[in-house]
């Protein structure tokens, strides 16, 4: 009986999570959804982290970056690329079905007129100009992460895992210089400006959502979040899962047995890289500004520990490791007195989590939801005594 | 750059002759049953320095890699690499002032002395324990805010000698706590992956350390006093070889040094004479190198490796404390400061390979030079110092793609 219970707690959250912002009728209503969101974003990076680092083996702390170059992809996309009714015959631009799609030359945080608004002052009245499709954005966002994540997949091929790490430290950081100096494309430190998911708000069961409306990004979140979950897990118990792990467990001994070690790396890093990436943009056209801040080692650091406390080798208890932690995050966040000193609770709450992180590596190695997981799944048994009820009746039996 | 065609054709040119050197000549050695280990490293050197005319009678000579082959085409890549950008650029500084050369230089050699004392804590871990601590800059850090404290806040009039001893001590401390109470179940296998549980738990208690520092002392970048500053002085009396201000000495007017990075690297040579002296001289270094070297045969030999594990993890925390500890007084400090310098010591035990404690600081020495002059003679002075932690990654890309035992670092 108690072994269906996460089965039927899985189901009733699912239940719960699409009817929630329906039912749910507070003072604080886009305060909860913005959380909402927030824990879908970091529960796709954490699970996709899960499959790299805890199936995969490949302890890569370059998550974040690919998360930040499918949001600057998108990003650099929506900035500098418009579709427009009438040629300008000064930018850059190709004839598509009657439309032309404009290349703006980037002019980073300065003001000049660009060629499009030049060319714009002789048009008739009645021209279009609109923003490059919000859909095919994302799609080249996630592509341009899973090329960097092929890039680096090659890369450190040969490298194990603390130069591995290394590695992929380093690229974050470059990464992160630079976009903060490439001001002329990226904007710098004052942020890239991205459009809302929904432009031009959206008409859902006959309601209609502005633009800023917190509900249609909300489902587009959950649906990526499910979506993603769903891919996880099919392929963590799928042949490449199996060949995953043994990848984790002794590389020369897989290669030994014909796992093609070289293919299964990529595939991974690809994979995971470009989840991340597409996560990255959508989540950058919902808060609308994408910085390179979201690279710094805090946002990796927090992705790791959601993805450890969860439990590392099992993506669904990693999600959920990260929906909890965002939410403990931010309900840590007020500050409160002690002996008449204010402590800040924005900075200790994360010394409480790096606590907690290296705590549960030390002690529950398997994460404390996995943990959990398998703790009900043995029927509230020490997993001692089913090794010892196991080795019992194969003694009988024989 | 007036004529940066000169410098990317240049660049292309290496890549190209580098690429069919390494093919080449490590496909010559190979047919001829000779020892291919260098032959890789070389061939591209070689082809990157002179093309084809050194390749083909490499190609058809193959003669044995020896020291000099290893060395000298890299300075011939350095010398092709410098004249390239010398004609495509000619008027930047570096390549008209000979004086601004010689400063950047000395300042590079003297903040690599300090790198390569932090390397050489991370280098004592990876020699005795076998894991690369990811919380080196932490340790960095804390280093440099205990002598903040010390003499700027706690005891105002104990002076730096105090200070820097007091961070010494407190790093090591947190070191070998933190090595008794979360390294311990790697040494007997009691994780089914030790190396990734190292790197995850280091970095926990990089997270935690950095947050626990900012949540005790805030969030805003502060500054220690020089340790001395310098009476003004001239010698002769215009100055020509020797003046210094307070907190700046210039020698033959061209080379200027500021006395706090000066102090440091003083300082630094010091402690590493202190250490070499432990490392060769006293029975606990002793022990700790025979635990490097056959860890069996030292637990045969009487020492007690566990212990040896907690004293070379204490002592590598303490070398990055010791680091941080000289230039708080040359940088602002945040709890953040950590990071960059800890990129550079991973940066710096790779390319001196792994477990080298000599390669450890030549290494730094290297990096010392190769930012200093990268942040001088990059033509964007505002881009060159955005790009500052790239020039050690590129560094780390190159040294793993052609050679990633490193310049002393056994096979691997």
């Amino acid at each position: 009986m108690i072994r269906h219970i996460p089965n039927g707690a899985g189901l009733a959250a699912l239940a719960t999570l699409l009817v929630f912002p329906l039912a749910y009728g507070g003072a604080n209503y886009d305060f909860v959804m913005h959380l909402w969101i927030t824990a879908f974003f970091y529960a796709i990076l954490a699970s996709s982290w899960a499959l790299l680092a805890g199936y995969g083996g490949q302890f890569s702390f370059g998550h974040m970056a690919f998360m930040a170059l499918g949001a600057y992809g998108a990003g650099l996309l929506d900035n500098y690329v418009v579709v427009t009714g009438q040629p300008t015959r000064t930018c850059l631009e190709i004839g598509l079905f009657g439309n032309w799609v404009v290349f703006i030359a980037p002019t980073g945080v300065s003001k000049v007129q660009s060629c499009l608004e030049m060319a714009q002052a002789a048009w008739p009245a009645d021209a279009t100009v609109s923003r490059f499709p919000l859909i095919l954005g994302i799609i080249f966002g996630a592509a341009i992460g899973g090329g960097a994540g092929w890039l680096i997949g090659t890369l450190v091929l040969r490298l194990r895992a603390a130069y591995l790490a290394l590695f992929t430290v380093g690229f974050s950081e470059i990464l992160r210089a630079a976009i903060s100096a490439e001001i002329w494309l990226t904007r710098g430190q004052a942020g890239l400006p991205l459009s809302p998911i929904f432009p031009d708000g959206v008409t859902l069961f006959g309601t209609y959502f502005p633009a800023t409306a917190k509900l249609p990004a909300y489902y587009v979140m959950l649906a990526l979040f499910l979506g993603t979950l769903l891919l996880l897990t099919w392929i963590a118990q799928s042949r490449i899962g199996l060949f995953l792990r043994s990848l984790r467990e002794d590389e020369d001994a897989a290669e030994a047995l014909g796992v093609d070690t070289v293919r299964y790396k990529r595939v991974v890093f690809v994979l995971t890289a470009m989840i991340a990436a597409a996560a990255g943009a959508v989540q950058g056209h919902y808060v609308g500004l994408i910085t390179p801040n979201t690279i710094v080692l805090l946002q990796m650091s927090l992705v790791i520990a959601m993805a450890v406390i969860g439990g590392l080798e099992n993506v669904v208890a990693a999600a959920i490791g990260a929906i909890l932690i965002s939410f403990a995050l931010e309900f840590l966040r007020t500050d409160f007195f002690l002996f008449g000193t204010r402590i800040d609770m924005t900075t200790w709450r994360l010394v409480f989590f790096g606590l907690l992180l290296m705590l549960t590596l030390r002690f529950l190695r398997n994460g404390v939801i996995h943990g959990a997981l398998m703790w009900i799944d043995r029927r509230g048994v020490g997993a001692e005594t089913v090794a010892k009820r196991r080795a019992g009746q194969t003694e009988g039996a024989e | 750059m007036d004529h940066p065609q000169f410098f990317f054709m240049a660049i292309l040119w290496m890549v190209i002759w580098g690429a069919v050197g390494a093919v080449m000549i490590r496909r010559a050695y190979f047919a001829r049953d000779l020892d291919v280990t260098q032959a890789r490293a070389v061939g591209v050197a070689v082809g990157a320095a002179t093309g084809p005319f050194g390749l083909i009678p490499l190609y058809l000579k193959t003669p044995e890699l020896t020291r000099r082959w290893r060395v000298l085409p890299w300075l011939g890549v350095a010398a092709v690499f410098t004249a390239a950008f010398a004609l495509s650029d000619p008027d930047n500084v570096c390549v008209t002032s000979g004086s601004f050369v010689a400063s950047q230089v000395t300042n590079g050699l003297i903040i690599g002395t300090i790198y390569g004392l932090m390397a050489l804590g991370l280098a004592l871990i990876f020699s005795i324990i076998g894991i690369v601590s990811f919380s080196h800059g932490e340790f960095y850090m804390i280093g440099g805010m205990v002598v903040y404290y010390m003499t700027e806040v706690w005891l105002p009039g104990a002076g730096p000698v105090l200070a820097v001893i007091f961070a010494c001590v407190v790093t090591f401390m947190i070191g070998a706590l933190f090595e008794r109470a979360f390294l311990t179940p790697i040494y007997d296998g009691r994780v089914e992956r030790p190396n990734e549980y190292a790197i995850l738990v280091t970095f926990g208690l990089a997270f935690f350390l950095q947050y626990l520092v900012q949540g005790l002392s805030g969030a805003n970048p502060v500054k220690a006093r020089p340790f001395f500053e310098l009476p003004k002085t001239n010698i002769p009396e215009d100055g020509s070889i020797l003046a210094t201000t307070r907190s700046n000495i210039t020698l033959f007017d061209t080379i200027s040094v500021s006395t706090p990075r000066l102090t440091a690297a003083v300082i630094s040579v010091l402690m590493l004479g202190l250490l070499i002296w432990f490392l060769y001289k006293t029975w606990w270094g002793k022990g700790l190198r025979a635990v490097a070297q056959d860890r069996q045969a030292a637990a045969v030999a009487g020492i007690n490796p566990k212990v040896m594990n907690m004293v070379a993890f204490g002592l590598g925390c303490m070398l990055a404390g010791l680091a941080g500890a000289v230039l708080v007084q040359a940088f602002s400090w945040l709890p953040q400061t950590g990071m960059i310098p800890a990129l550079r010591a991973f940066v710096i035990i790779v390319l001196g390979g792994l477990g080298s404690l000599p390669g450890a600081f030549i290494g730094g020495l290297l990096l010392g030079l190769i930012e200093a002059t990268g942040v001088g003679c990059m033509p964007d002075p505002t881009r060159a110092a955005a790009y500052l932690p790239a020039y050690g990654m590129i560094v780390l890309t190159l040294v793993l793609l052609l050679k990633p035992t490193g310049l002393f670092g056994k096979k691997i």
